[in-house]
């Protein structure tokens, strides 16, 4: 019963990410360009597109005036330094008929490499 | 003859003026030249700072202290204190170091609320896969807007290949794990104040923020839900940003100006001393803020008494690692303010200045020899100068 829990989750976040257009994502990865997450030491501060090494969306909710994602990241400082796998919470406000991001919450975060 | 009168009175005037806008702030007081807008800031962000946290308000479950004033607290807000906090990574040579941020590292909470403590859990423990632990006394907070201020370029220019200066001392930068130099922190692991503050009330207070919006695991497994009554986030960005204000805006200590003239002229022996004894290589006396909006922080000389870059300092001072910096590395320790310290060293171990220096190992064994090498009088001078940081 358990096995099959796990396998229908996994094909349900696989279809989320698929479905999940790629100009949506690329939209997320240059939002995030700027935005901070975390504090101190498990601070993440998006400095540049190259950073962001992969994005899926594993949730999303939205209603009127606000937007949020759920999302996976991994992440890499610089082209020698450690890869980090994250999650994080993406809130995007509408303003003037136009979605902007609002904040972004660090979920978790652990060195991968 | 009235005349003459007049116009000495003015000067007299001129003077007066000139000496009251020199005047230092006083320890805990905000930088001069501030507008009236930061200084209502750092008033609102001193406030915060003093917010003493409850369950209800979000405090915990896991937590060190209560309030940011708990920790800096002597001889001002803003200042010292008694604690001691543990930090854990795992570092495998020659150059990896994981933060163990899913095992609950680095910041190793030492208390709970009493809803987590009627379910067992105490404290957070040392994670099983750290490799080291280590001891961390509270830094004193004066001055460090301007430290914020200093542009990476400035640190960046201080760090040597090895073996470049003939004393053996290297130095280098960290880097924060997103890519940016750092320089907060006893490893230099936090870029700016303000990724500080929001570290510091999940890490510290176990308050949830906007951009730390879950609680901090217990070394890697969820807090248990009924532990947890506040709603998240239990601070807000403008509640952070005020503390932000307020340690932005405090000023550096004022220098201690010796009126007796025997301390004095050893102090100023002393001073020589520190130079000739190649003390200054690594705390650097002084560095320039770069340009910015802020008329109090524009382009500012500080005090600061550090190269903000790590350095080996010895395999008995070793513990852990943290980003870059090795388990020997540490960030040139900070002298402003030292004479308001009790504790010295990274984790409060050592109980005098002079046990500090004499602790100094790898890159400043040099300096510490020439300083045990030193007569008595020429030790005192150099203590003494110290007294006037």
């Amino acid at each position: 019963m358990k096995i099959i829990t796990l396998l229908m989750t996994i094909l349900a976040v696989g279809s989320f990410a698929a479905a999940t257009p790629a100009s949506e994502i690329n939209r997320l990865k240059s939002d995030l360009i700027g935005q901070c997450m975390g504090g101190r030491e498990k601070c993440w501060k998006f400095q540049s597109l190259d950073q962001i090494k992969e994005l899926s969306v594993k949730n999303k909710t939205e209603d009127p005036q606000k937007r949020v994602y759920t999302i996976a990241l991994r992440l890499q400082g610089t082209k020698d330094s450690a890869k980090y796998g994250a999650e994080a919470r993406v809130e995007y406000v509408k303003t003037n008929l136009e979605w902007k991001i609002k904040q972004v919450g660090l979920l978790s975060l652990r060195k991968v490499e | 003859m009235k005349e003459r009168s007049v116009l000495g009175a003015l000067l007299l005037g001129v003077v007066l003026c000139a000496c009251k806008s020199a005047k230092q702030p006083e320890l805990g007081e905000p930088l001069a030249d501030l507008t009236q807008a930061q200084r209502a800031q750092f008033d609102e962000g001193k406030k915060v700072f003093q917010r003493v946290f409850e369950p209800k308000d979000g405090l915990g479950p896991l937590f060190n202290s209560t309030s940011c004033a708990e920790c800096h607290e002597q001889p001002v807000v803003g200042g010292v204190g008694d604690e001691i906090e543990i930090h854990a990574t795992r570092f495998l040579a020659p150059n990896s170091c994981d933060p163990l941020f899913q095992e609950g590292g680095p910041v190793i909470q030492q208390d709970a609320t009493p809803l987590l403590r009627a379910k067992g859990i105490e404290k957070e423990q040392i994670p099983p896969s750290a490799t080291s632990q280590a001891r961390r006394s509270t830094p004193p907070l004066f001055g460090f807007g301007l430290v914020d201020a200093i542009p990476e370029s400035a640190i960046l220019s201080h760090e040597r290949r090895h073996g470049a200066y003939r004393d053996g001392i290297a130095g280098h930068a960290n880097r924060t794990i997103d890519g940016r130099v750092g320089r907060f922190g006893r490893k230099a692991a936090v870029a700016t104040l303000s990724d500080f503050n929001a570290g510091a009330f999940p890490q510290e207070m176990g308050v949830t923020t906007p951009s730390s919006p879950v609680e901090e695991t217990i070394n890697g497994t969820p807090v248990p839900p009924d532990t947890d009554p506040a709603p998240d986030p239990e601070i807000t960005a403008e509640d952070i940003d005020k503390v932000t204000a307020f340690t932005r805006f405090l000023a550096p200590p004022p220098r201690q100006v010796f009126t007796n003239h025997t301390n004095r002229s050893l102090a100023r022996r002393g001073q020589k001393l520190f130079a000739r004894l190649e003390c200054a290589v690594c705390h650097i006396p002084k560095m320039k803020t770069g340009p910015t909006g802020i008329k109090a922080l524009d382009r500012k000389t500080v005090a600061l008494y550090s190269d903000l870059l790590v350095h080996d300092m010895g395999a008995a001072l070793a513990d852990i690692c943290l980003g870059q910096a090795h388990p020997s590395d540490f960030r040139t320790e900070l002298l402003m303010g030292l004479r308001f310290r009790e504790k010295f060293l990274h984790d409060g171990s050592a109980k005098t200045v002079q046990e500090a220096i004499e602790r100094h190992g790898g890159e400043a064994q040099n300096a510490r020899d020439r300083f045990k090498a030193l007569g008595d009088k020429d030790k005192k001078a150099l203590l003494k100068f110290l007294e006037t940081i």
